[in-house]
């Protein structure tokens, strides 16, 4: 499986958009619905990003995240974030051991070293844990007692947070938020969706999720095909329009649209841009081109973005939603035309 | 196989040879309109001496169409300027694939294709290339192989007429209601030139005899005389004289032709038989009704074979046009008598020669005239010096005591009005004034019961001591600044107050 590196362009393409497929169909098989969010899982990891899912329990978050690493073949690990939770505990810690009567210490990894992580309800760590997360998620490297480790590609974070339960919480900083690439959220299932759940759930038959790659190899069939997302070509009118877009979505900024002054604290920071761009790529890549469109950018936007975009006092007191101002957003930015 | 980069290169061609023509097409119209117009107006001034008996000055009718004529260059140079702008904006390649990309519905390959394909791209960019570009190569030569820049990007210029005919269309109706503003009622000279160029008119369509064009050639050359204003009466009467006596000449010469033909020549085929022209039944066409252009005057042999089917409607048709010719003849006489009476009381009001400006007679061919300089002693009567406010003679004046009034110094008199001499805005001279003695000063009384002015000049000097010396006042107090009225600021804010409290809904519960 995958594609040769002398591989055609062509079979390039159609490698990923096969692999692609394959694996939402594979996630499918044990979510029901939510296919929006599973592609946005998939389209995180292939893009090098990481992800964020706000739900209430009980949706399946956890299991899509495994399933999606199950069918790529790919490690996964999950951490169940609490008050008492001490970044050790996530990243590893020295212990000291003994062999042929030497007492040494040896680094005993944490959790974080996997390909997929999964923080379940991140917001209830405290700002210190959620921050041992931050190194390990922007530069996939851990320091623990001055000493460096690096974590193997591909290297994904998807961190679920519920929204309902806010007593003893702690909200994740902007810094954070602004490290992930997506920040999907889950919904309540539709009722025929509700009872293909329930007669997959509590029956006798058991979905098996068959993977796409094998262990040995998966990392870097994934790292094969996350390069080839990063040569999909974005002409330069395009770039403009994604300047645009970040520009009309921060306060004093250039073309800030008057919503944003009125509701906004703070814009997106250039993170926003490129997570559109990768995004866009990917998008681009699904429907069989090799360079971004105007739908791919539009299509990326909200999810990239809504998490980026800081409200005010009054936003929040008017109960005005981030996707409410990039809707605005939208529809006040014009493509540009010659 | 395509190349795609030509297919893009000739559809920026033909989009940019369109937004010339779509930019130039806005020009057009205004311009077509302003020339129509301009070669219109001796047309539309005719049209208003005929239907409503007012006339376009010749000068405003040239004034206008050259204002005319500079509209529609000026509109044709814009056109130009703006074509050639749209032109160049249009040859953008990428901008040009933007376009070809909407309109093929390319989700933008053929815009990055074209980003990437630039012509003009520097070579170290291309050869930066993503690996993928052969593969969007492909897909641009798939999505321009059915692309026609001449279909997709059709001429289409009925909206930049349309446009542009509302345009012209605002022109045509602020220059209609110019030149309906410039038409003024003839003066009795206009009129009389206008007529005898309207008689003129008549004679040339309904004669194609050579006399008649040179008795309206004559007709149309007084008419210009008349309205000639650099030309003085003298020799305008003159020229009217002269066409007067070329017609009658004309005139004379032709009745004389008519009468030897009628006599010696009846039935002559040459005969243009106006009048009555009756030739029926005799080979011998009498045709000698009392033509007025009858130039019959070749004698005939009288021994035409029977055409006189023929000459009878021939004959009959000339007959009603020369009579109609005469009538003109005569009408034009009258005219040209009109305007020779018009111009001799013209000539009589008009200031006489000897009135003329003193410098005039320094001019070379003119011989002075005595009496004609006012700077001379004469004993030519100036007609100014009857008028009221004259220059009184120094004499009287010393003997009232009074300033001088009048004359020159007048300003605004009214003359002629009931409403007395009321001095407005005058400024008295300060002449034959007697004033106040200064402190110490002798002098004779002051007697001012027939002064017209008085006037007062306030000192700025003050008296010092009992010995009358004057020095300048330095006592006065002065201010060190202007005085400066300003407002106070207002320390009160009048505004309500925002009553209207948020709160988010997290801090709502917390609030009691």
């Amino acid at each position: 499986m995958g594609a040769a590196p002398q591989a055609s362009p062509d079979q390039r393409v159609a490698e990923f958009r096969k692999t692609f497929s394959r694996a939402e169909q594979e996630v499918g098989r044990v979510i029901v619905g939510h296919q929006d969010v599973i592609r946005k899982l998939l389209t995180a990891l292939f893009s090098g990003g990481h992800i964020l899912i706000e739900g209430v329990p009980g949706l399946g978050k956890t299991l899509m995240c495994k399933a999606a690493a199950d069918t790529l073949g790919l490690s996964f690990k999950r951490i169940q974030f609490t008050p008492d939770l001490m970044p050790s505990d996530i990243i590893g810690t020295q212990v000291l051991t003994e062999s042929d009567g030497h007492r040494e210490f040896q680094f005993k990894p944490g959790p974080i070293f996997a390909h997929v992580v999964l923080g379940d309800e991140i917001n209830r760590a405290t700002p210190k844990t959620q921050s041992a997360v931050l190194e390990a998620m922007e530069e996939h490297q851990v320091t623990v007692f001055g000493l460096t480790y690096r974590l193997d590609p591909p290297y994904i974070v998807l961190a679920t947070q519920n929204p309902i339960e806010l007593e003893g919480t702690y909200p994740l900083p902007e810094a954070q938020m602004d490290r992930f690439l997506f920040k999907v959220v889950m919904g309540s299932p539709k009722p025929e969706e509700l009872r293909e759940i329930l007669a997959r759930t509590t029956g006798t038959r058991a979905h098996q999720i068959e993977a796409i790659f094998k262990p040995a190899t998966a990392a870097h069939e994934i790292e094969t095909l996350k390069g080839l997302v990063r040569e999909v070509m974005v002409a330069e009118p395009l770039e403009r329009y994604i300047i645009a877009v970040i520009g009309a979505c921060t306060p004093g900024g250039p073309g800030a649209i008057p919503e944003v002054s009125q509701y906004l604290r703070f814009g997106p920071s250039p993170r926003g841009a490129q997570a559109i761009i990768l995004s866009a790529k990917v998008n681009a890549l699904l429907a069989g081109r090799v360079s971004v469109s105007y739908e791919d950018i539009d299509d990326a936007v909200v999810p990239c973005l809504r998490h980026r975009l800081l409200r005010n006092f009054q936003a929040e007191a008017e109960n005005v939603s981030t996707e409410s101002i990039l809707e605005q957003v939208h529809k006040r930015l014009k493509r540009p035309r010659a | 196989m395509p190349n795609p980069v030509e297919i893009l290169g000739r559809a920026r061609n033909r989009i940019a040879r369109v937004a010339a023509i779509r930019a130039g097409a806005y020009a057009l119209a205004p311009a077509i309109v302003a020339v129509i117009l301009a070669l219109g107006l001796t047309p539309i001034g005719q049209a208003t001496w005929m239907r409503w008996g007012y006339i376009l000055a010749p000068e405003r009718a040239a004034m206008l169409r050259e204002i005319l004529l500079a509209i529609a260059a000026g509109a044709l140079a814009a056109g130009g300027i703006f074509a050639i702008r749209a032109h160049r904006r249009a040859l953008d390649f990428v901008a040009a694939a933007q376009r070809v990309d909407d309109a093929m519905r390319a989700h933008e390959e053929i815009l990055t294709f074209a980003a990437l394909a630039d012509p003009d791209l520097a070579e170290s960019q291309k050869t930066a290339r993503s690996p993928l570009f052969p593969l969007l190569w492909r897909h641009a030569i798939g999505l321009l192989e059915r692309f026609d820049p001449i279909k997709t990007f059709p001429l289409a210029i009925g909206r930049p007429l349309a446009r542009s005919s509302m345009i012209a269309g605002a022109l045509a109706a602020v220059m209609i209601i110019a030149a309906m503003g410039l038409v003024r009622p003839p003066t009795r000279e206009q009129a009389i030139a206008n007529r005898l160029r309207e008689i003129a008119r008549e004679i040339e369509a309904t004669s194609n005899d050579p006399t008649d064009r040179a008795i309206a050639g004559e007709a149309r050359a007084a008419a210009d005389a008349l309205e000639n204003r650099s030309l003085p009466p003298l020799q305008k009467e003159k020229k009217l004289k002269q066409a007067m006596r070329d017609i009658k000449q004309q005139k004379k010469q032709s009745e004389s032709g008519n009468k030897k033909g009628a006599g010696a020549g009846a039935g002559s085929q040459a005969t243009k038989g106006n009048g009555k022209g009756q030739s029926q039944g005799s080979d011998k066409g009498t045709g000698t009704g009392p033509g007025g252009k009858d130039k019959s005057s070749q004698p005939g042999s009288g021994s035409g074979k029977s055409q006189q089917g023929k000459n009878s409607g021939s004959n009959n048709q000339q007959g009603k046009q020369g009579k109609q010719s005469k009538d003109s003849s005569a009408e034009l006489q009258k005219e040209l008598a009109k305007a020779q009476a018009q111009v001799e009381t013209d000539a009589k009001n008009s200031p006489k020669p000897d009135a003329k400006k003193p410098g005039d007679d320094t001019k070379p061919g003119n011989a002075p005239k005595s009496g004609g300089n006012p700077d001379k002693s004469g004993t030519t009567p100036n007609p100014d010096s009857a008028r009221p406010g004259s220059v009184p003679t120094a004499s009287a004046n010393v003997h009232k005591n009074v300033p001088p009034t009048g004359g020159a110094q007048a300003g605004a008199k009214d003359f002629g009005s009931n409403q007395g001499d009321t001095h407005l805005g005058e400024t008295p001279a300060a002449a034959n004034y007697q004033r106040y003695l200064k402190p110490g000063e002798k002098g004779a009384a002051l007697d001012i019961h027939d002064a017209r002015y008085v006037m007062f000049r306030l000192p700025n000097a003050a008296v010092i001591g009992a010995g009358g010396k004057t020095v300048i006042d330095s006592n006065r107090p002065t201010a060190s600044t202007a005085y400066v009225n300003a407002p106070l600021k207002e320390t009160t804010d009048q505004s309500a107050p925002d009553e209207r409290q948020l709160v988010p809904p997290r801090y709502r519960d917390l609030i009691h």
